[in-house]
């Protein structure tokens, strides 16, 4: 596992997804997820986890360090090999936000 | 005379039907690529979950209710798929015939099959004959939402969750139209519940498809993940959206179904009213010869008969 991490840059594909459309793909350097005990945040070579998350705001830091914020209804991330999968259920309340939030929980 | 009037009124109407039949057939290719587009973009969550879902499988022995479930009790759900409208072929009919072979082989092996419906036109032919039926959905075949997949995964969940004992069901099965090309859609029967999970082979989804193959190799080796909060609650998370999911994937593919079997079906009308407008004209053109000509022999008859008298 170790090695693989190393032989990848350090850096996340993050893609995210509603049940009727694809909604974000891109590359990150770190990613804050509403998981359902809280947020939680996520860097590159993070353990691989599966979590329930609550409807809220996924952040994610692109590599520029310029901040993306996508609303989400409820659903599950994945995430292993430095690829994160957010699913969510619906497409209507995803809604992209690309102003710059007061970035409070990173 | 009267015969040509008729057959200038019949050349007419079937002249109107023919331009609504062609009407018909491009609003659905207008649709199919419509269709076409809303499956692939619900694609790439349909993939992540079912990649959740094996990463479960492959490294838990999973003891959850929708993988098995107790086989003793006999009671099992039938989804059957139809369209909303008609003139759109042998689709509804074809759909009809397989769940009603469905149903025989069911109850032919004991089992009591509860029936749900999904389209006008399933739902009129089993209420016209009376048949009982669970629950109906209508509306909205030709482009269903993840709104209908949701309301049909909770009712058909929340029957399969049920104890057998307040007249829950042990398996369901989905008869839908399976969409393989424009002039070929075949009906199949699915089993959805309990769910069978299988490893499937890994393809790297289109958009994390960039890495090398040796990253795919690698994937194949699952890691072992950590599931928060828990795994139970990760399951019971995760599997109704799978459920879900492939409830709305089976949509998909027969709103796409139904719309090119209407398309095809549309196209055959228009061509069969070209060619009854062909005949008719046909046939309008000999009776107004035959007519003309009638005309010109009583003419040609009447002056001969008055040349004669003068000589």
């Amino acid at each position: 596992m170790s090695e693989m991490a190393d032989s990848s840059q350090a850096l996340i594909q993050v893609n995210i997804v509603a049940a009727d459309h694809p909604v974000w793909h891109g590359t990150a350097k770190s990613v804050t997820i509403p998981a359902s005990e809280g947020g939680m945040g996520i860097l590159a070579d993070h353990e691989p986890v599966l979590t329930v998350i609550k409807g809220g705001t996924v952040s994610v830091v692109d590599p520029a360090g310029e901040r993306h914020a996508f609303e989400v209804t409820d659903g599950f991330i994945s995430f292993d090999s430095n690829r994160l999968t957010v699913a969510v259920e619906r497409g209507r309340d995803v809604v992209r936000t690309t102003s710059e939030p007061a970035g409070d929980e990173a | 005379m009267g015969s040509q009037l008729a057959l200038k009124s019949r050349i007419a109407s079937t002249g109107s039907l023919e331009k609504i039949f062609n009407a018909q057939e491009m609003i659905a290719s207008s649709h199919i690529a419509k269709a076409r587009t809303v499956a692939l973009n619900a694609k790439p969550y349909a993939d992540a979950i079912s990649d959740a879902v094996q990463a479960v499988v492959a490294h838990t022995h999973i003891t959850h209710p929708i993988v098995k479930k107790e086989e003793d009790n006999p009671r099992v759900a039938v989804l059957a798929l139809t369209a909303d409208r008609g003139m759109a072929g042998a689709y509804t009919s074809s759909i009809i015939r397989e769940t009603e072979d469905l149903l025989a082989r069911l109850d032919a092996a004991g089992k009591q099959p509860q029936l749900y419906v999904y389209g006008r036109r399933g739902v009129t032919y089993y209420k016209y004959r009376n048949r009982a039926i669970a629950d109906t959905w209508e509306g909205d075949t030709d482009k269903p939402g993840v709104e209908i997949a949701e309301a049909i995964s909770n009712a058909l969940m929340s029957a399969y969750m049920k104890p057998a004992s307040q007249g829950g069901v042990s398996e369901l099965y989905i008869v839908y139209t399976e969409f393989i090309n424009m002039v070929v859609q075949k009906v199949r029967v699915l089993r959805m519940l309990p769910v069978e999970v299988v490893e499937a082979k890994v393809e790297p989804g289109p958009d994390m498809a960039r890495d090398s193959d040796a990253e795919a190799e690698a994937q194949k080796v699952r890691p072992l993940y950590r599931f928060e909060p828990s795994l139970e609650e990760v399951l019971d998370a995760v599997l109704p959206k799978y459920i879900q999911s492939r409830i709305h994937e089976c949509l998909l593919e027969a709103a796409a179904s139904e719309t090119a079997s209407r398309q095809n079906a549309m196209h055959t009308a228009t061509d069969n009213a070209r060619n009854l407008i062909d005949s008719l004209t046909r046939k309008l053109n000999a009776s107004r010869q035959a007519s003309i000509t009638q005309e010109l022999t009583e003419i040609i008859g009447s002056a001969d008969a008055l040349n004669n008298k003068e000589e």
